[in-house]
């Protein structure tokens, strides 16, 4: 009559590792272009509130997810604005913008607490969502099932095309890039671009598609985790599924445990993630070998 | 090899910047009345509330006092690694050891007397603090690890590692299965003064901050610190031991982090509890930066920012505005600030 | 360039002036300014909500009482800011509605022992500072009637916030409730960890729901989240806190508990205005008309509704008793002797779930 493990532990680690997913890859973005964004658990609130307060007025859950992420991409925008023109440390103004966006999501959403939505449906695949152990895999929101297919994207927007190029360039040697002919300015303005729709249908989804509801701060973290699994997978888009997949899990794991009954303390698996990724980082360098891109580096060490 | 005359470095700006500095700031409160106008309130009536709700009332005035105290430590822990490029945003995590180790302190000294418990409860949480920051600066020191990523991943290990001990271990027995530690003894309280909520932690962050200040400016190691934030190598060359800095400057930010967290836990909440800071660590990092390394730039920052943070209640109480919306105004002073200064080069 | 940004500041300044400055009206003082403090939003549907209402129902219905309220404020030293801040506005009764403000509002109390204080769910007093609660225990068991009869699995899931021992108790009766009616029933408990966390709750309830459960009971903050959950996944709902619940589990609705404070609220403002007010320490019972038994849903039989208040009738005349021995934990152990009661006084004190109750309450 129950779900055997496997699967519980899997769809709950896929329905929460997608806002988790959408949120890295779009810090992986721009951090490929050699910006630091710290505010990301800002855009994606920012993408909660208002894709949950345009699903309320229009009714449709895929209104919602589009207006949340263009509010992500617009607040990213400002972000883009600061550090790129206005060349403003990195570090600092991801923090501002953390709390501008606890701030502004708190005012835009108090008036649609308690307020009811239809929020997004599973859409269940014919055969093979009645498959064993892979059957909650296909009973999923639209958002999961694209989150995968998202992350190839961006890889194969990253690895794959001539923008792509133009950005890890960017984000390696901005001066050789300029010399090369490309513009590092509007690249990196176009990465956080997608960078902000990405995080902000991440949010989205939380809102919409998850609890269905909105809070303050419901993020709850959500965004700094992200830019800690950017870290866990190493810039690298599909590396971020793993990742993604770990973080989720072990939500989804201490909970399934709970209701198995199994002793667990939640805040001990809660701490894996971030532990798992220092140790990546320890084995496969965090300054000498040059894991991350290299302007990256350089505001890591302070010298920009 | 003679000492060259250290030229009269100043730290704070010159008054002219004074001057511009607070024309930003009033930038930021003019955009913030322009978000309250859209939100339907009156920004003067708004910002007149805040001001007596604050300053023109000594509870207010004393409250604020109480909120700059862990903002001027944790903004000290950031200043200090930040002389040498270092950047510590673990601020957060170190706190939240430094309260841990504090708790754990007072547990086992509660028998004794105050004069023994509090400096052994305040060793601790700056040990604690010390601690978590010593690892990743060991780790920079080494060449293996950016301390920037590992005191950002710190901040939750710290954070959860509270949280299991509230939930587990330290759970108070006689509060109806509350998550939080028993309450610590009275010897084990940090003392406060003149009946107010201001506690002896305020003398401890004055302490630091003029030693910061006599440290960067009237000392050889001061003067070691700005030549390694100059050039590295050159520093290295010269004979300056650039690595045991990184290890003790991170050690040193870390463990005044950790003051932080010993003072709220033991002088304002008497007990460990999940929810110990909301955000000092970041927001002490924010007010480093602001104030660009210079003591005095901390404490009007940190004045600014408590100010503002004791405003939200206002806001809620006497406008109907969620509480949270001041973060809005903390943001625009910060993007205020930030867009200025970098026009003119990092800092 | 710096007189131009100075010119632009100085216009600015005035045109703010100008579009937002409502005249001030003078208004006579209350006789009675009473402060409320909420730990989450005033339109959770849930806890929050409930003390809200409660107190505008008093704000409505006491002549010359005002209301200060304010919502987030965090447990712990800022919610001593708070209260002090109310207390220099005038406010001379406050209400501390929640759990984590124990601490901080004794030690106002302390401070000011002009100032009344009542506290919802609060095990310590002062000699200004009393506590009130509704025995929901009791209510719990009815609802597990309801769910032992309903239920199709014989299975019940609960997303909790925090293990509190009250919480706990909640959960107990529930169960022995459902189990005086259905000898199989089996509930199963997750902890969330936090009060409100709507990621988390969704996520914990359909890990439950995984589980086979059929009814969803739910003790957070805000209840919306995992009855939507419930209800999108065919399952039952059981509610609290919020008598308008229903409304988001239409088909799958049973009951809830609810709380209309409102009531008391006027009582405890009449009390302090006339100088008759005691630091009680308030259990209410299914009698008292604050502890709410939510209207049923289409889903409950009227058979099973008869049952529910034969029961609550049994309860009101004290011939019911909810915690009755011999009762064994959910590790073998005898927590209730044979010939035993639990009352409420023990209730402060349970750290341990009834046998067929699979969770860890340490």
């Amino acid at each position: 009559m129950s779900t055997p493990f496997v699967e519980s532990v899997l769809a709950g680690a896929i329905l929460s590792g997608t806002p988790v997913l959408f949120a890295t890859l779009g810090e992986v973005v721009e951090e490929r272009s050699g910006i630091v964004n710290l505010g990301m658990e800002g855009i994606m609130l920012i993408g909660a509130v208002v894709g949950f307060a345009s699903t309320v007025h229009s009714g449709q859950a895929a209104v919602g997810l589009l207006a949340g992420a263009a509010a992500g991409a617009a607040m990213n925008m400002l972000f883009a604005y600061m550090v790129i023109t206005q060349r403003a440390n990195q570090l600092a103004t991801g923090l501002a913008m953390m709390f501008g966006g606890v701030g502004l999501s708190a005012l835009i959403g108090a008036d649609y607490i308690g307020s009811r939505i239809g929020g997004l449906n599973p859409v269940p695949v014919p055969f093979l969502s009645a498959l064993p152990w892979l059957g909650p895999l296909f009973r999923a929101d639209v958002l999961v099932y694209l989150a995968v297919p998202t992350a190839v994207g961006v890889w194969w927007l990253l690895f794959r095309t001539r923008w792509g190029l133009d950005v890890r360039a960017v984000g390696e040697n901005p001066t050789a890039a300029f010399a090369a002919g490309v513009s590092p300015m509007r690249v990196q303005y176009q990465a956080l671009f997608l960078a902000g729709f990405l995080g902000g249908l991440a949010g989205a989804h939380l809102s919409v598609g998850i609890a269905k509801t909105w809070a303050e701060w419901m993020t709850a973290g959500r965004g700094f985790i992200a830019v800690a699994l950017v870290i866990f997978s190493r810039w690298h888009p599909l590396r971020a599924i793993v990742g993604a997949l770990i973080f989720g899990g072990a939500i989804a794991l201490q909970l399934q445990l709970q209701a198995r009954g199994a002793p667990v303390s939640p805040f001990l698996l809660d701490m894996l993630p971030y532990l798992l990724s220092l140790v990546v980082l320890l084995v496969w360098g965090g300054i000498r070998r040059h894991a991350a891109p290299a302007s990256l580096g350089r505001v890591f060490q302070g010298s920009e | 090899m003679a000492e060259p005359a250290a030229p009269a470095i100043r730290l704070t700006s010159p008054s002219g910047a004074h001057v511009r500095a607070a024309g930003l700031f009033a930038l930021a409160f003019v955009l913030f009345g322009g978000v309250l106008l859209a939100a339907g309130k009156n920004p003067l009536q708004a910002y007149a509330d805040i001001l007596t709700g604050t300053l023109l009332n000594p509870y207010g005035l004393s409250e604020v006092v109480v909120k700059m105290i862990p903002l001027l430590l944790t903004a000290l822990a950031v200043a200090i690694p930040s002389r040498i490029w270092l950047i510590n945003i673990g601020g957060e995590g170190q706190l939240y050891a430094g309260a841990l180790a504090a708790t754990w302190a007072a547990a086992a000294v509660a028998a004794q007397p105050a004069v023994i418990a509090l400096p052994v409860v305040a060793a601790s949480g700056f040990l604690g603090g010390a601690l978590w920051a010593g690892v990743p600066g060991w780790l920079r020191m080494r060449g293996w690890v950016s301390e920037t990523i590992s005191t950002l991943l710190l901040n939750y290990v710290g954070i959860l590692l509270v949280s299991f001990l509230v939930f587990g271990p330290w759970k108070d027995p006689g509060s109806a299965n509350y998550p939080q530690s028993a309450e610590f003894a009275a010897a084990a309280r940090l003392p406060s003064l003149f009946g107010t909520r201001i506690h002896l932690g305020l003398l401890v962050a004055i302490a630091g901050l003029i030693l910061y200040h006599l440290v960067m400016t009237r000392t050889r190691w001061g003067l070691e610190m700005r030549a390694i934030g100059g050039n590295r190598e050159a520093a290295r060359r010269c004979g300056i031991p650039v690595e045991t800095y990184v290890l003790v400057l991170m050690l040193i930010g870390g463990g005044l982090a950790g003051l932080a967290g010993m003072a709220e836990v033991s002088a304002i909440q008497g007990r460990l509890r999940p929810s110990l800071s909301p955000g000092y660590g970041y927001v002490g990092f924010l007010i480093s930066w602001m104030a660009g390394g210079s003591a005095f730039g901390m404490v009007a920052a940190a004045f600014l920012v408590a100010v503002i943070a004791a405003g939200g209640d206002i806001l809620q109480m006497s406008h109907r505005l969620p509480g949270s919306a001041v973060n809005i105004l903390m943001a625009l002073m910060l993007f205020v600030v930030l867009a200025r200064r970098g026009k003119g080069g990092g800092s | 360039m710096r007189h131009r940004g100075a010119a632009l500041l100085i216009v600015a300044l005035f045109a703010l002036a100008g579009a937002g400055w409502p005249a001030r009206t003078a208004a006579a003082p209350p006789r009675l300014l009473v402060g409320i403090l909420h730990v989450g939003s005033m339109t959770d549907g849930g806890y929050n909500q409930a003390h809200a209402e409660g107190a505008r129902f008093m704000q409505r219905n006491v002549p010359g009482v005002e209301l200060i309220e304010v919502e987030n404020v965090p447990e712990g030293a800022d919610a001593e800011r708070v209260m002090e801040s109310m207390i220099q506005r005038g406010a001379r009764f406050i209400i501390p509605a929640s759990f984590g403000y124990l601490d901080p509002g004794l030690n106002v109390a302390r401070r000011h022992p002009e100032v009344k204080f009542m506290h919802p769910g609060g095990f310590k007093r002062a000699e200004n500072f009393g506590t009130y609660w509704a025995s929901t225990q009791d209510a719990f068991y009815l609802m597990g009637i309801a769910a032992g009869r309903t239920t199709k699995t014989n299975r019940a899931g609960f997303v909790v916030a925090l293990p509190i021992s009250f919480f706990l108790a909640n959960v107990n009766a529930f169960h022995l409730g459902a189990r005086s009616v259905n000898p199989r029933f089996e509930t199963r408990v997750v902890f969330t960890g936090t009060f409100l966390d709507p990621g988390k709750e969704a996520t914990a309830a359909n890990a439950l729901l995984d589980q086979g459960v059929d009814v969803m009971g739910v003790i957070v903050d805000s209840p919306i989240t995992v009855v939507q959950v419930a209800e999108r996944r065919g399952a039952y709902s059981v509610g609290y806190h919020y008598v308008g619940l229903q409304r988001f589990a239409p088909k799958g609705w049973i009951s809830g508990i609810a709380f209309n404070w409102g009531p008391l609220y006027v009582r405890f403002a009449k009390a302090v205005m006339d100088g008759t007010w005691k630091n009680e320490a308030l259990f209410g019972s299914l009698a008292s008309d604050y502890l709410v038994v939510a209207p049923f849903g289409k889903a409950v039989s009227s058979a099973t509704v008869r049952q529910v208040n034969a029961a609550k009738q049994a309860f009101i005349s004290g011939q019911l008793r909810a915690f009755q021995g011999p009762i064994r934990d959910n590790r073998g152990q005898l927590r209730v002797p044979e010939g035993q009661i639990l009352t409420d006084a023990d209730f402060g004190r349970m750290d341990w779930f009834v046998e067929g109750i699979v969770g860890q309450p340490r």
